[in-house]
Formats: C-alpha cells, sequence, structure tokens
C-alpha cells in the first residue's frame, strides 16, 4: 500500500470513528439536557468561543501531543512501558524547584528547567527498561508502580520544600516572570510549550525515520525474532527507546508547571491527562506526523466537553463516553504484542492458519 | 456411474480482490485417490476449504453422489461426510489419542466421558483402517506422522467418505510416508475416497488413480496415473520446461572454513537438542542434515545464527571463535542464515522491502553513516537485489508482509546471500516455495557454493537434500548417526533408515566424512 492510500484510509477511519462519537454524544445530551440544542452548541462549538478558550485548546493539544509523542516512541518498540505520568511528575517538580530558585530569576530557567526536567524523565524510564533487560520484569507492571512513586515523591518534595505555607500545602508560590514560557499570544495559554511539542515531534520523527537506530527501534517492533536474528542489539533498543520516551514525558512535565497555565506547581496538576497520550499514539498508529493533528482533534473534542461541564446540565463526563468509542472504533485493529503470541499458543483455528499451498 | 464428488465452475474471489479459482472444474470418482497439484497460488487450498466449508465460492456448485449440497460451514461438510486433514494439526495436546478423536462427538455415560467405551472404538478404528497408533498415549509424546494418524483418525471417527490431506507428506520421514501410503490404500480398499493435496510429484505419481493440475486459479488438466510423468505435470503446472538440477562442487582440495568440536546444545525444555557433535565445513562444499522434525538440527541452526545458547564446544568460523558472540559479530566474521521460517525469522512484515534488505547492513558505511540513514543508497541496494533475484514486487516501498511465499523467500535469500558469506545456514530454502522459485534458489545457492561459501544445508525435502549435497549428514535424536562423503549413491531409503533410528553407522565409517 502506498503511503497517499494509507494515509487517506486512516484519515477516512478516524474521522468515521469521530462522526460515530458525536453521534453517540449527541443521544446522551438528548437524554441528559434540558435544553439540549444549546448544550450540543456548546459542546461543538465552545473551544472556539473566546480566544482563552481557543488558547486552552491548543495548549492542552501541545500537551496530548507530546503524551502521545512519548507513548508512541515505546509502541514502536513493541514495549509497553505505561510511565508518562510519573515522568511528568518528575520533570515538573525538577522544573518547579528550579524555577524557585535563585535560577527562576533569569531565564536560563527555562532551557535549565526542560532539561533538567528531559533527564528526570529519561531516568524514570531507564529504570523500567534496565529492569526488564537485565531482570525480565514486565515493563507495564514495573512502569505503572513507578507512577505511584513519582506521584508520591513529587507530593513529599512539594509539602516539604516547595509549597507556600498560603495554599495549604498544595501549591507552590506563582514562579518568577522569567521562569514562566512566554505566551505568544496575550491573556491565553498559548506558549513556547506549543513550540517545544512541536519541535520534539519533528525530532521523534527524524530519530525514527532518518537514523540507523530509528530503523532498528521499528524493526524490533515489528519483529523482535527478526531484529535478534539480523544482529540488532534489541536489549539497547529496548532501553534507549523507554529512556527517550521518559525524556519526552518529563518535557512535558516541564511545559505543565512552567507553562502559562501554572506557572507554579500544584499537586496533581497533570490531572490524568498523560494516560490520554495512549489513546494519541493509537489514533496516530504511533506515527509521529499524525500525533499533532490527533491531538488538535481530541484536544477540541475534550475542550467542548470540560466547557459543556462547566456551562451547561450534562457533566463533561460525557468525554468519557466520547473517548470510548473513539478508541473502540479506531483501535479495534490495533495488535497487542500479545496477540500473535497468544494465537500460537492457542493454536489458532485450524482453518484460519491453513497454509496456501 | 455418477462421480462421487463433482465441483462445477466453483469461481472464489476473496475480498481483497485475489481471483484464486477461475470457473473450476473437479470431478473425483468413488474410492479413489485423488491428488491436485499446483505452484503455491494456484488456487489448490481455496479449492479444498470450499470442499470442507471453509470458504464459500461466489459461483458453482458441488454435487454429491449427483445430489447439489451446499456446505455453508465444515460442520455441514462433516455432517456431509466430507473430513480434512490440515497441515497444522488441531490437536489438544495433553489429550490422550482417543480423548482427541472423540473430542466433540464424545460416548457418554450419563454425563461423563465413557472413556473405555471411546478406547475401544478408536482402537478398532485404527485397527480396521492400518493405522496403528497407542490410543491412550498424550498426543504431545507422539512423534508428528502418528499425529497425523491421529487427525485421519478423527476425520474417520465422524465417518468421513472423502478425506481431503493437505501437504501430508510434507513433515514425514520416507518411512513414514510409506506407512502413510498404505493407511491411504487399505482407506480407499474398504471405499473411502481421498483428495490428495501434494507437490513432491514422484509420491503425488506413486499413490494417486488420478492426477488434476492446477494453475493460477485455472484447472489445467486431469491426468490417469498411466499417463502421469514428472516432467510433465511440472510443464503443467508451471507453464514451461523446469530443470530442477544443480551442478555438483568441482572435486579438488577445500579448505576448512568452519570446525564444529563438541557442541552440545539445550532445547526449550532443558534436554539435550544436540549433544557432542563435532564436524568440520569446507570452503566451496554444501554439507546437508537429514534428520525427522525434531531431531535437533532446529537447535542446531539457531545456535550457530546466534539465537541459542551453546550449551558446551564450540564453534569457529575463519579462525574465529563465534561460539558466544552476538549475532551481529558473527555476521561480521562472515556468517549469514537462511532461517526455516521466513516470517517469524527471516522478515519484518511490517517494514518495506528495502527496510528488510538492509536490517543485517546497519553498520555498513555504504548505508549509514554517523548513525544516519542514506536512504538513496538504502533504495538502490534494494532495488539492484530485486532485479538480481527477480522478486515480483510493486517497488522496494512495498511492505515485505505483502508479498507472495516465494518472493518473501527471494527477498531473505538474497539478502543472505548479498555479503558473500563465509558460512551459510541454510534451512528449509523452498518449503511452501513454487517450481520456479525452487529452481532459482536453487542455482542461487550452487553459484554461493562455486564462490567459495561453506554451506549447511538442512531441509523436510530430502529430494532437495540428496540434490544440493555434497556432503549428508544424518540426525538422530541430537547425535549424528551417519555421514556420506559423497551424495550421488545415496538413496532417500538408505537415509530413512538412519533417520528413523533403525540403523546406525560404525564410528571408523563416519569419522571419514565428518572432517
Amino acid at each position: 500500500m502506498t503511503n497517499g492510500k494509507l494515509i487517506f484510509d486512516e484519515t477516512r477511519r478516524i474521522l468515521f470513528a469521530a462522526a460515530v462519537a458525536l453521534l453517540m454524544a449527541l443521544v446522551i445530551i438528548f437524554i441528559a439536557s434540558k435544553t439540549p440544542f444549546e448544550t450540543f452548541n456548546t459542546f461543538i462549538a465552545g473551544p472556539l468561543s473566546s480566544k482563552r478558550t481557543i488558547g486552552n485548546w491548543i495548549d492542552d493539544s501541545a500537551k496530548l501531543a507530546l503524551a502521545g509523542l512519548a507513548f508512541s516512541l515505546v509502541f514502536q518498540a513493541r514495549q509497553f512501558a505505561l510511565g508518562v505520568q510519573g515522568q511528568v511528575y518528575a520533570g515538573g517538580t525538577i522544573a518547579a524547584a528550579i524555577a524557585l530558585s535563585p535560577l527562576g530569576m533569569s531565564w536560563v530557567s527555562i532551557p535549565l528547567g526542560a532539561l533538567a526536567a528531559m533527564l528526570a524523565g529519561a531516568f524514570l524510564g531507564f529504570i523500567p527498561g534496565y529492569a526488564k533487560a537485565k531482570l525480565n520484569a514486565n515493563e507495564i507492571v514495573s512502569s505503572l508502580m513507578l507512577n505511584y512513586i513519582a506521584y508520591d515523591v513529587a507530593n513529599l518534595i512539594l509539602r516539604l520544600y516547595l509549597a507556600s505555607p498560603k495554599s495549604g500545602l498544595t501549591a507552590s508560590e506563582g514562579f518568577p516572570r522569567s521562569a514562566v514560557y512566554p505566551a505568544f499570544v496575550q491573556h491565553t495559554r498559548i506558549d513556547l510549550g506549543v513550540i517545544l511539542a512541536l519541535g520534539s515531534v519533528a525530532i521523534v520523527w527524524f530519530l525514527l525515520y532518518r537514523t540507523a537506530w530509528g530503523l532498528r527501534l521499528r524493526l524490533t517492533g515489528h519483529n523482535a525474532r527478526f531484529a535478534a536474528y539480523s544482529g540488532i542489539r534489541s536489549n539497547f533498543i529496548m532501553v534507549s527507546a523507554m529512556t527517550a520516551s521518559g525524556a519526552i514525558g518529563g518535557l512535558l512535565g516541564a511545559l505543565y508547571v512552567q507553562g502559562q497555565g501554572f506557572g507554579k506547581i500544584v499537586v496533581g496538576f497533570e490531572g490524568g491527562l498523560s494516560f490520554e497520550g495512549i489513546l494519541i499514539a493509537i489514533v496516530a498508529r504511533n506515527r509521529p506526523l499524525a500525533i499533532p493533528f490527533v491531538a488538535l482533534g481530541y484536544g477540541y473534542l475534550r475542550q467542548g466537553a470540560a466547557l459543556m461541564g462547566y456551562r451547561t446540565d450534562v457533566p463533561a463526563e460525557v468525554i468519557g463516553i466520547v473517548q470510548g468509542i473513539v478508541i473502540l472504533l479506531v483501535a479495534s485493529s490495533f495488535t497487542l504484542p500479545g496477540r500473535a503470541f497468544l494465537n500460537r499458543i492457542m493454536g489458532g483455528s485450524a482453518a484460519a492458519r491453513a497454509p496456501s499451498t | 456411474m455418477t462421480p462421487f464428488l463433482e465441483a462445477i465452475g466453483i469461481d472464489k474471489t476473496y475480498p481483497g480482490g485475489v481471483h484464486a479459482n477461475k470457473s473450476v472444474d473437479l470431478t473425483v470418482s468413488h474410492s479413489e485417490v485423488h491428488a491436485i497439484v499446483g505452484e503455491n497460488g494456484a488456487g489448490k487450498s481455496t479449492l479444498m476449504k470450499i470442499l470442507f466449508g471453509v470458504e464459500q465460492p461466489n459461483a458453482g456448485e458441488i454435487r454429491l453422489d449427483g445430489t447439489p449440497i451446499h456446505l455453508p460451514s465444515p460442520r455441514a461438510a462433516i455432517a456431509a461426510g466430507i473430513g480434512m486433514v490440515f497441515q497444522h494439526f488441531s490437536l489438544v495436546p495433553s489429550f490422550t489419542v482417543a480423548e482427541n478423536v472423540v473430542l466433540g462427538v464424545e460416548p457418554r455415560s450419563g454425563l461423563r466421558l465413557d472413556r473405555k467405551r471411546a478406547a475401544e472404538t478408536v482402537q478398532a478404528l485404527a485397527d480396521r483402517f492400518r493405522l496403528p497408533v497407542d490410543v491412550e498415549a498424550p498426543v504431545e509424546r507422539l512423534p508428528v506422522g502418528q499425529q497425523q494418524r491421529v487427525e485421519i483418525l478423527k476425520a474417520l471417527y465422524r465417518d468421513a467418505k472423502l478425506l481431503i490431506l493437505d501437504e501430508p507428506t510434507a513433515v514425514l520421514a520416507p518411512q513414514e510416508v510409506v506407512e502413510l501410503f498404505a493407511a491411504i490404500r487399505s482407506l480407499t480398499e474398504q471405499g473411502r475416497t481421498i483428495l490428495f493435496i501434494a507437490h513432491k510429484l514422484p509420491e503425488v505419481i506413486e499413490i494417486s488413480d488420478t492426477i488434476s493440475v492446477m494453475r493460477a486459479g485455472h484447472m489445467v488438466g486431469r491426468v490417469p496415473k498411466a499417463e502421469a510423468t514428472e516432467a510433465g505435470l511440472a510443464r503443467m503446472m508451471v507453464g514451461r520446461d523446469v530443470a530442477l538440477k544443480v551442478t555438483r562442487a568441482k572435486p579438488g582440495e577445500r579448505k576448512h572454513l568452519c570446525r564444529i568440536s563438541g557442541l552440545t546444545i539445550k532445547n526449550d525444555r532443558g534436554l539435550d537438542a544436540i549433544s557432542g557433535m563435532d564436524i568440520v565445513l569446507r570452503a566451496g562444499e554444501i554439507v546437508g542434515i537429514a534428520a525427522v522434525e525434531g531431531n535437533g538440527q532446529s537447535e542446531l541452526f539457531d545456535a550457530i545464527g546466534g539465537l541459542r545458547p551453546v550449551e558446551t564446544g564450540s564453534v569457529e568460523l575463519g579462525g574465529i571463535d563465534i561460539t558466544a558472540v552476538p549475532v551481529d559479530q558473527r555476521r561480521d566474521a562472515g556468517m549469514a542464515h537462511i532461517p526455516e521460517d521466513r516470517i517469524a525469522t527471516g522478515s519484518a512484515g511490517g517494514a518495506t522491502v528495502a527496510e528488510n534488505f538492509v536490517a543485517t547492513e546497519l553498520e555498513d558505511e555504504r548505508f549509514v553513516r554517523h548513525g544516519l540513514l542514506d536512504l538513496g543508497a538504502i533504495r538502490a541496494h534494494a532495488v539492484e537485489l530485486i532485479d538480481h533475484f527477480s522478486v515480483r514486487v510493486n517497488g522496494p516501498d512495498a511492505a515485505i508482509g505483502t508479498l507472495s511465499g516465494g518472493n518473501m523467500q527471494k527477498v531473505v535469500v538474497a539478502r543472505e546471500l548479498s555479503s558473500n558469506p563465509k558460512l551459510l545456514l541454510v534451512s528449509h530454502p523452498t518449503r511452501g516455495v513454487d517450481l520456479g522459485a525452487t529452481e532459482f534458489i536453487w542455482q542461487r545457492l550452487a553459484v554461493a557454493r562455486d564462490a567459495g561459501s561453506a554451506i549447511l544445508l538442512t531441509s523436510a525435502d530430502l529430494s532437495e537434500l540428496l540434490s544440493l549435497s555434497d556432503r549428508m549428514i544424518v540426525l538422530y535424536r541430537g547425535r549424528i548417526v551417519a555421514a556420506f562423503a559423497d551424495t550421488t549413491e545415496l538413496t532417500p531409503e538408505t537415509l530413512g533408515s538412519y533417520m528413523l533410528g533403525f540403523a546406525e553407522q560404525p564410528e571408523n565409517e563416519r569419522r571419514a566424512a565428518l572432517s
């Protein structure tokens, strides 16, 4: 199949899924709302209703894109590390510490914060990879457990060192202006983070499709046995993919706390967005260049649902339903790595496996 | 007399657009062995799946004893008296033979399975059709040949009048083939009809009463046994003359290239797959390994290829010890490997043909500089190999998973030969590959040998081994039980008795042929 046809088919599939999901949302709104048309209007048009909401949409999309990028990198190597959330907290905490230190009075705190956050995230990403390579520890379990550890350690550091007493120990003081990403559009959350997200997309695309490391990574993801047979050191690929993904997760943490949205560190600042990166990665089929578009589309639905929750009598949980339907429709042909293996040990159906002569 | 089975005008186009059967007619008489031969993709499997109710034809009619029948599912086919034995068995490994046979239609006493009656019935069935098998043994302990018998018994237990066997001899040793053929004859004597899909022509001619030939979705001929010749059938299958012959290595002094000493390898269950193997491979020769599936040859190739650890002993290639080094260093030392499974091991299905070609060359300056891919060079390399090996593909950017088996195998062979290896490991190079591609791959292997490669070859197809090998060894339960320095006088029967462990060559005779 040619690339053009692939993109066309995928786009059609995604749009179809989105349409069906919207239809379901409409049905639910009709059942739940006393003023269904206004409610639906808020859901569909809300994100464009003001400069501020447009900004929120763009900013959310940038964050979703980074989360999706982090997941797609490990998914392309067929590793199911789910540690982005923990990396975000680790990265955010380090970035906040730098922003609140004397360094925060200088612009240096922005690149330094991003860099330190990436290092922290990379370290967290490295751990499950190394544990898998050396101890054969399941990366799903170890990365999920690390999320809890990172979250609680981040809270501990926040309460012990960073929080301001005025906030009841749930948030720090606002960072100095020099430590907060400059907004490109005044009074919106559209800031340096968008550039960082797009830059990361470009870099990951380049790494995956233009370097030998990326080809090794993709070949390992396609068929690990083939990679081993070809002489690819798959353990190195696995660990480095998880580490690189961790760096992206850490960067997302810096984006959060140093962005216009917060400009300070708050307990639970990430709000569960990281895991929505899985959806972005799946819908984008782990293709870096597709991720910004998917993130924008999904970010729009998410923003609409949030506004509906604030402004109307229908709760924002509708987004959960929309999300579920999108996942079901788009991802139903997404192959988990275990599927081929399961088929093999179950023997499959004889007819399905009957070879052609 | 009405024919037993008639298929008239069967037409099948798959949803993907592949037109697998083009108005195919097939007539099978009562109590005959009817073989269907054809190249890969000729449509044999599709036709069989239609007859067994797995696939539905777009057009056409199936008649059994003159009555039109409709087969919406395998269940309906079984009810109509049609049974099928697939190449990949569907048996429950931990169940006994009797349990496997009766599974789904068990004799019961109350709610419980009546084990005794099941065993007796299956035993009686086995005796009647000369399919001797231990009905109380768990299937996982049986060799492949006996597992196949269990599959046949399963069909007979369901009272199949027509038995479809999909390449039944592909997994069998020569003696097992003889036993299978005896069983087939006893089946037809007792009024059963056999439809036999195969590609080894000598066997086909031996066992069949009638042979139907398919090519590119068409039924191109129906030949009675008396008129069938190998060359004639091959010409009908391929549409041109085929010469399956390779020149032998030229005699002369050849330098030692690879020394395997005291090699012991464990299998997945921790038992010795290969024990204490010694052999020396020389430049410019093909050493064939004959063995029934599961006698250590897979583990041996995996271990030399670097995909399985070596327990004791050593492998030395061109003066370099490669016993325990990673695969990339083995390849640097001059090893290449055509693995037995081109899909599971030999390719990355989702990646492009070009990426598959370059996967083993990612240290090479031609394709990678400073860690960056030279996409132009990679593409040019792929185009060149595609051209050299006449791979039928839309271009280097097509996903390799979309290629047919023969073309995919050509990609694997092309990649492995392109490095001009010193040592080439070759497992089942033409399994599931059509005649045209087989001819091509054989010639390429002979060319590599003449260029000075040492080739270690194994194949389930003994005629392939005998055609290609300059020297041969036989493995039985992980040990070399026979070795032949000259293969010109060898016959499948001689090899077979060693392969099944009936005989073992005297030590001194073996030694001479191993160094």
